[in-house]
């Protein structure tokens, strides 16, 4: 592994409850990601994934411990808007077309467009002719790849991506995870993927982060050997079938037993 | 197509119930059926349309419904200033929620005496009416303002939006759908707060046309006073609900 991107030191992270008691969602988490890696971070609902996810988005802050990224705050970089985010819900603005929804960071950002950079990110993502659409005028796949693409607009020092096909049928979501690698593939960007399905984690990942349930732990930490580009044919190997099949029971435990 | 045709069996179910609340109006009428204080239509629609009275109408016309375009303008644009003052300093918000709340818990007819001797009594009628219309779009714009959703705030804030930014490009727009519905239902309230207003003694406008028209027995003038106000305040409340449509379609 070459230097870090996102560094998690003995992170800790509680929410007060309405009823006055402590939830611990993640408690004493290591974790490094090196530069350029594409990291999935896997594990059952309610585990702290998305808490992790969250925290090296700057958008909550841990309760001990240090989170980093290329040894900055996450608040810095969101500052400096260096970090690209998307999520499970789409969050394209309704009143923007997909041209003015990928151009939104360059706005946000108080920089000039960049039509060239958009129109070239839409084409990444397989939306040209979407450019005057609205995100309601489109199926949910391409909401995310313009969501994908929005995510990418400024050439983000990480991309943080937080269950973004949790929400998409079985088949179009195999067709993003394609397209995923594909856009990956030619930005080789930092990447942390969250996600509670374990056949996408494998075919996107390098390295796998299995959590338990709470308070959220790190239980796995699996690199994953198939040559990229990885084909849809990989999927049908047997040593991804292996792959599954212990990843699955690291998921749960209790199926383990005989 | 099927939106259409469901949109145009709307539009002929609403035409029907025009009519047909036009005809019991002039059946009621011509036969007398709530006694002399109810006139047919036609004999109101003859009475508004009568050359002699032209001067009269279009004078009470003029000085009402300029009473409501200065309430409704008035009233617009210190609701959305309020409400946004409330956005930008958090700090004042409950306070303001409360302050708007009791002035809403003070009855504008009871409000209107002391604005006549307050202030210059032809200033009663815009000023009861922008107080309505002030209500409506606080309310409107405080609720819209909160209109957006946690994944937006979230994208904004990962991709390092200042106040403004946010303010403008996220939570403003998504608060236009809420506003414009306020904007069409305080102009009822525009109407009712300036007509309120010129009963306690502007010195013109229908609703004035109105108090003397009652006590003098004069019949039909009060009903063609209802008439006018009535139709403009519907045909203006129609007008925003086409509005509403074009912001919903595109803001939401």
């Amino acid at each position: 592994m070459t230097e870090a991107a996102i560094r998690l030191d003995r992170v800790s992270k509680s929410f007060a409850l309405d009823n006055g008691k402590q939830l611990t969602a993640l408690s004493e988490i290591d974790l490094t990601i090196g530069k350029g890696e594409f990291v999935a971070l896997l594990g059952p609902s309610g585990c702290g994934k998305s808490t992790i996810l969250r925290l090296a988005a700057a958008l909550e802050t841990p309760s001990t411990g240090r989170v980093s990224i290329e040894g900055r705050e996450p608040q810095s970089l969101s500052k400096a808007h260096r970090l690209g985010v998307a999520f499970q819900d789409h969050a394209l603005l309704p009143w923007l077309d997909i041209f003015a929804n990928v151009a939104l960071p360059f706005q946000v950002a108080g920089r000039k467009v960049d039509p060239s950079r958009v129109n070239e990110l839409i084409a990444l993502v397989g939306l040209e002719g979407f450019e005057k659409a609205r995100s309601r005028q489109l199926s949910g796949g391409m909401r995310q790849r313009a969501s994908i693409a929005r995510a990418l607009a400024l050439q983000p020092n990480v991309l943080l991506l937080d269950e973004p096909f949790g929400a998409l049928d079985a088949v179009t979501r195999r067709q993003m995870n394609l397209e995923l690698q594909r856009i990956w593939s030619a930005q080789q960007i930092t990447t942390l993927l969250v996600t509670h399905s374990v056949d996408e984690a494998l075919f996107l990942a390098d390295r796998v982060i299995v959590m338990s349930g709470r308070p959220g732990r790190i239980i796995r930490d699996i690199k994953i050997p198939f040559a990229r580009p990885r084909l849809p044919s990989v999927m049908r190997e047997p040593g991804f079938h292996a792959l599954v099949d212990e990843l699955t029971m690291a998921l749960e435990p209790e199926l383990a037993a005989p | 197509m099927i939106l259409r045709s469901e949109a145009m069996h709307r539009l002929v179910l609403g035409a029907v119930g025009v009519g047909l609340f036009l005809f019991i109006w002039q059946l009621v009428g011509t036969y007398r059926l709530a006694g002399m204080t109810w006139p047919p239509l036609s004999d109101v629609l003859i009475f508004i349309s009568d050359p002699a009275r032209q001067t009269l109408f279009v004078r009470a016309m003029g000085a009402s419904f300029t009473s409501v375009a200065i309430g409704y303008v008035l009233g617009i644009f210190c609701g959305v200033a309020v409400a946004m003052l409330g956005q930008v300093l958090p700090v004042a918000r409950p306070g303001l929620d409360r302050l708007v709340a009791v002035i809403h818990a003070v009855p504008l007819v009871a409000l209107a005496p002391i604005f006549m001797v307050l202030a210059n009594r032809d200033l009663t009628p815009p000023a009861i009416s922008a107080l309505g219309v002030f209500y409506m779009i606080y309310v409107a714009t405080t609720s819209g303002l909160k209109a957006a959703t946690h994944s937006h705030r979230d994208v904004f804030s990962a991709l390092g939006a200042n106040a403004a930014t946010r303010f403008f490009r996220l939570e403003l727009p998504a608060a236009l759908p809420a506003l414009v519905s306020g904007m069409k239902l305080a102009i009822p309230v525009a109407f009712i707060g300036a007509i309120v207003g010129e009963w306690f003694g502007a010195s013109r406008g229908l609703g004035l046309l109105m108090v003397s028209a009652m006590q003098n027995f004069q019949i039909p003038l009060l009903w063609s006073a209802v008439l006018i106000v009535t139709t403009a305040s519907l045909a203006l409340f129609g007008l925003m609900s086409l509005v509403e449509r074009l912001i919903y379609g595109r803001f939401r």
